[in-house]
């Protein structure tokens, strides 16, 4: 492989490139859909493919091939420097990166079980677990869909400043889907399992106990009230601290967002949120779901401090955006596999832990709520965000009160931050896919938090 | 772009489904797909980056004693890695569990025709004339107005061509092409940053308008600006069509889904026949419609796809099918058999779900509100209760109606309500139709909506 790499970069420097690099990929996916006690399909893919960026003239070049040979891959090279060059044409700020350390390196995985070692009938049994676990659980839960992937192969990366990179991937992931219904009531609940450990990861996440979960929030949530809409204090459990970290501020701290507009373009040094807020995205957590060791820039992954102290400390870069700050790369370029470009994505988002426990947190609140899991979230770069809640209780006088249904949280980011009075001290990450024109793997979490005030909205 | 082979998929194809039958597959069926895509990406105010990427694959699903099992592979070059591919169908297939349900692959029928869904000249675009193009979009956006920055946005022309066989004798080849322009822009003057408006042209044949796409991108931008709080109030709002597609993918369009009604996850089970939304909806699954983003002759297993009524004058008429979830109910497919070509096997979706377009011009539903807003994009709709159609949404870009008149950008507005219950509160359509992914519609007005102000 590296001798057929080592030929496509020449190629592109030949012609007149100022960056090169060349992602060849092999890849072996599991997958299955459960539906009820039926296995839809199980399903096999098996991929080889060469993804190629060149820089020319300060534009960016981009091919997809998929299973090249070094006569197409060459050629593919050269068409890209080509495009690059018409698309120069009109540049007024040409595109500089930052200059990279050469790397060589070979990561292996050694997981105790790699999914290709596991029988496909042993993967069915799991996941029919899972789906028997909520269908039994309550004869109100109609329908269980549980989706079964499991990813591994080799990323083989190249670049024209000598870096070359054989690294494995491997990803077990699984959501269960459960809808239950009653007198026209009808309720909605997930879970979420992904590792980048292994299929042991099924001897920590109990499948029975999976289904079960999401079935019992499912029907739990059939006899919850639409909460009252107005401004509250609440808590935030760890999830739902994690969506808003990660849609309603991560993404704004993705530098290439943040070049276009987003409302953190002036804020870099400065104090956005209460003292209690530090907030990292980290991709070297052992076995978590977003991390890695090199990113598709061949940058180490790192543990970057994005809010210390309520203070924006740094952003989330590749090698274009970390050029333009004059900073180094984080290691967030990521590229779903050879059919797309890296693009700067979050890893492992998380708020730091401090000091509260749960009974703190609540203590002092008349009225309000508590917020425990979350449907989904979404942020706009004007700093706006919604966030749609699975689980959620009334608190009245320091306590736990009724359970709610189709409650969402909205309003501005930043003022958001700067209303967190107090955070609490444990810690839980959940994994998650993260939609960006194309899917990344990752994690989120955090502590228990209290917001002094949040717009709470519910049902008409 | 060199245009795809259709002896070369064909053969693939045939060839998949002898093999896995010969190797003890009951039923066989192989989908066989290239696509090549073509863009110029422009980013913060500069055409950056081209790209061109080529997929080519094969995915097959056997059947063995009713389990089904599938494999794709795109290492097509060695006959063995095809052959492996279509083992690992086979073994999963055995590994599987049998499916009662399962009645069989889909029978050979006659497709229809259809109309612009190929353009040649598209094919024949270079990254040159895509760079043309772009230029033409952001030259219009910066000379509209410079506090509006372009922050992002593209050209993307591609091609694709698809064959789908199966051992019932269904064999179906489709070229087809689409190209699109858009751009994204955000309103900056002074500190005030405006949400992210969006505009965009998508069609089968060469006929964008670029130009048009980069003014209307610029103008919005601009009009966001010096957006204001609206007070709490149930009022007259207008939904344009990229809000309505978000408002209505998760919900509307998936309570259609017979796989959604089968397994009780629709409230609209049971009610065909039933008056479920105002007089002004008429709404067509429309498979064949002239020029669609998602019209073919045959869906994603070789089915035709047809023109399905789904809501006539608000009375529920039908559901859209797939050949399992047909064959369940003893029914026909209703050529509703979607898939991530050769990498999935399928499931049940809208083709061109086409809300059908009213009488009144743009200007003259404007003219109809008195005190209301009109909303571009929804934040979170994608976290609304899909079920029971309860949503709780930001509304943002929006803009306020007075007397007929849209005076100001509206800010930190939520609407919360219920899209089941919305449908019967349309008072009007627009004579506006577009065409967005899978949804087809216009303007449209409702009344009483609940608008959550600041």
């Amino acid at each position: 492989m590296k001798g057929v790499l080592c030929k496509a970069i020449d190629a592109g420097v030949k012609s007149g490139a100022e960056y090169v690099e060349v992602r060849a990929q092999k890849l072996f996916t599991t997958m299955l859909t459960i539906k009820e006690d039926r296995v839809e399909a199980a399903k096999h893919g098996i991929e080889e493919g060469t993804a190629i960026r060149v820089l020319v003239k300060g534009s960016w070049g981009f091919a997809s091939i998929g299973a090249p040979n070094t006569e197409t891959l060459i050629e593919a090279v050269l068409d890209s420097c080509k495009m690059a060059k018409a698309a120069s044409s009109r540049l007024k700020d040409p595109i500089r990166l930052d200059e990279t350390k050469a790397v060589e390196d070979k990561v292996v995985l050694n997981p105790r079980k790699h999914p290709s070692e596991i029988s496909i009938e042993d993967k069915i049994r799991t996941t029919l677990d899972m789906s028997n676990a909520a269908m039994a659980y309550d004869g109100r839960v109609r329908n269980c869909t549980v989706d079964y992937l499991d990813l591994s192969g080799t990323n083989f990366f190249m670049n024209n400043a000598g870096t070359y990179i054989e690294q494995d991937k491997l990803y077990v992931w699984s959501r269960v889907a459960a809808t239950a219904s009653e007198a026209g009531v009808f309720t909605f609940s997930r879970e979420e399992i992904g590792s980048t450990a292994g299929y042991e990861v099924f001897d920590v996440e109990d499948p029975k106990k999976v289904g079960e979960t999401v079935a019992k929030r499912a029907v739990e949530q059939l006899s919850a009230k639409p909460p009252r809409g107005g401004v509250f204090p609440v808590i935030l459990g760890p999830r739902v601290v994690g969506t808003f970290a990660h849609e309603a501020f991560g993404h704004l701290a993705e530098a290439d967002l943040t070049l276009s507009g987003s409302v953190l373009v002036d804020k870099l040094g400065k104090k956005i949120a209460s003292d209690a807020v530090t907030l990292y995205d980290d991709g070297t957590i052992a076995d978590a779901f977003g991390s890695f060791k090199y990113d598709d820039e061949g940058i180490p992954a790192q543990k970057t401090q994005l809010i210390r102290d309520g203070v924006v400390v740094s952003l989330m870069h590749n090698l274009e955006t970390a050029h333009k700050f004059n900073v180094k790369p984080t290691g967030n370029a990521r590229a779903e596999d050879f059919r797309v470009e890296p693009i700067i994505r979050m890893r492992n988002t998380f708020l730091e832990p401090k000091d509260y426990c749960f009974e703190d947190l609540i203590e002092g609140i008349r009225f309000g709520y508590y917020l425990r899991s979350v449907r989904g979230g979404q942020a706009n770069v004007d700093g706006t965000f919604q966030v749609g809640i699975e689980e959620a209780y009334e608190i009245v006088d320091g306590e736990l009160g009724k359970s709610l249904r189709d409650v969402s949280i909205s309003g501005n980011t930043l003022d958001t931050l700067l209303k967190v009075d107090a955070v609490g001290k444990d810690l839980e990450l959940s994994p998650g896919r993260c939609g960006k024109g194309q899917t990344a793997f990752v994690c989120d979490g955090g502590p228990h938090i209290r917001v002094k005030e949040m717009l709470v909205g519910g049902s008409a | 772009m060199v245009a795809p082979s259709r002896e070369e998929l064909l053969d693939l194809s045939e060839n998949a489904i002898s093999f896995a039958l010969k190797k003890g597959a009951d039923e066989a069926e192989a989908i066989a797909y290239r696509g090549s895509t073509t863009s110029i990406g422009i980013e913060r105010g500069q055409i950056a980056k081209t790209s061109r990427t080529v997929d080519l694959g094969l995915g097959i699903r056997t059947i063995i004693g009713k389990a089904v099992g599938f494999a794709y592979t795109n290492i097509l070059g060695s006959r063995t890695a095809i052959e492996d591919a279509i083992l690992k169908s086979l073994s999963s297939a055995r590994a599987s569990k049998p499916d009662k349900e399962w009645q069989g692959l889909p029978a050979k029928r006659s497709f229809a025709s259809v109309e612009n869904v190929y353009d040649k000249r598209i094919v024949e675009l270079e990254s040159e004339d895509l760079v043309k193009i772009a230029s033409v979009m952001l030259d219009a956006a910066i000379a509209t107005d410079s506090r509006a920055n372009p922050v992002e946005g593209g050209v993307n022309a591609s091609c694709s061509s698809v064959a789908v066989a199966n051992s019932n004798g269904v064999v179906g080849f489709e070229l087809g092409t689409i190209v699109e322009c858009g751009l994204v822009t955000v309103g900056n003057d002074a500190g005030d940053v405006t949400p992210v408006c969006f505009e965009f042209n998508s069609e089968r044949s060469f006929d964008i308008d670029p130009e048009w796409v980069g003014k209307e991108a610029a103008r919005l931008a601009v009009s966001a600006l010096k957006a204001k709080n609206v007070e709490t109030k149930t009022c007259k709002v207008i939904f344009t069509q990229t809000a309505l597609q978000e408002l209505l993918y998760f919900t509307l369009i998936n309570a259609v889904r017979a796989d959604f009604v089968q397994r009780d996850q629709s409230v609209f089970k049971g009610k065909i026949g039933e008056k479920l939304a105002s007089e002004t909806i008429t709404i067509n699954d429309d498979g064949l419609l002239d020029g669609g983003l998602r019209t073919s002759r045959f869906d994603a297993e070789g089915v035709p796809q047809q023109r399905t009524p789904i809501m006539e004058k608000g009375i529920l008429r039908g559901f859209i099918y797939d050949n399992y979830t047909a064959k369940k109910e003893g029914k026909e497919s209703t050529g509703n058999a979607a898939r991530m070509w050769y990498l999935s096997t399928p499931t049940v979706e809208a083709t061109n779900f086409h809300i059908l377009g009213g009488n009144r011009s743009p200007e003259k539903l404007v003219d109809e509100v008195d005190d209301g807003l009109i909303v571009y994009l929804l934040q979170g709709a994608h976290s609304s209760n899909p079920a029971s159609g309860d949503f709780s949404v930001v509304a943002t870009p929006a803009w306020k109606i007075e007397k007929g008149e849209v005076v100001y950008a509206a800010k930190n507005v939520m609407l919360v309500g219920n899209v089941f219950q919305m449908l019967k509160n349309v008072m009007a359509l627009a004579n506006n139709e577009r065409k967005l992914s899978q949804l087809v519609a216009p303007w449209m007005l409702v009344e009483n909506v609940k608008v959550i102000g600041k």
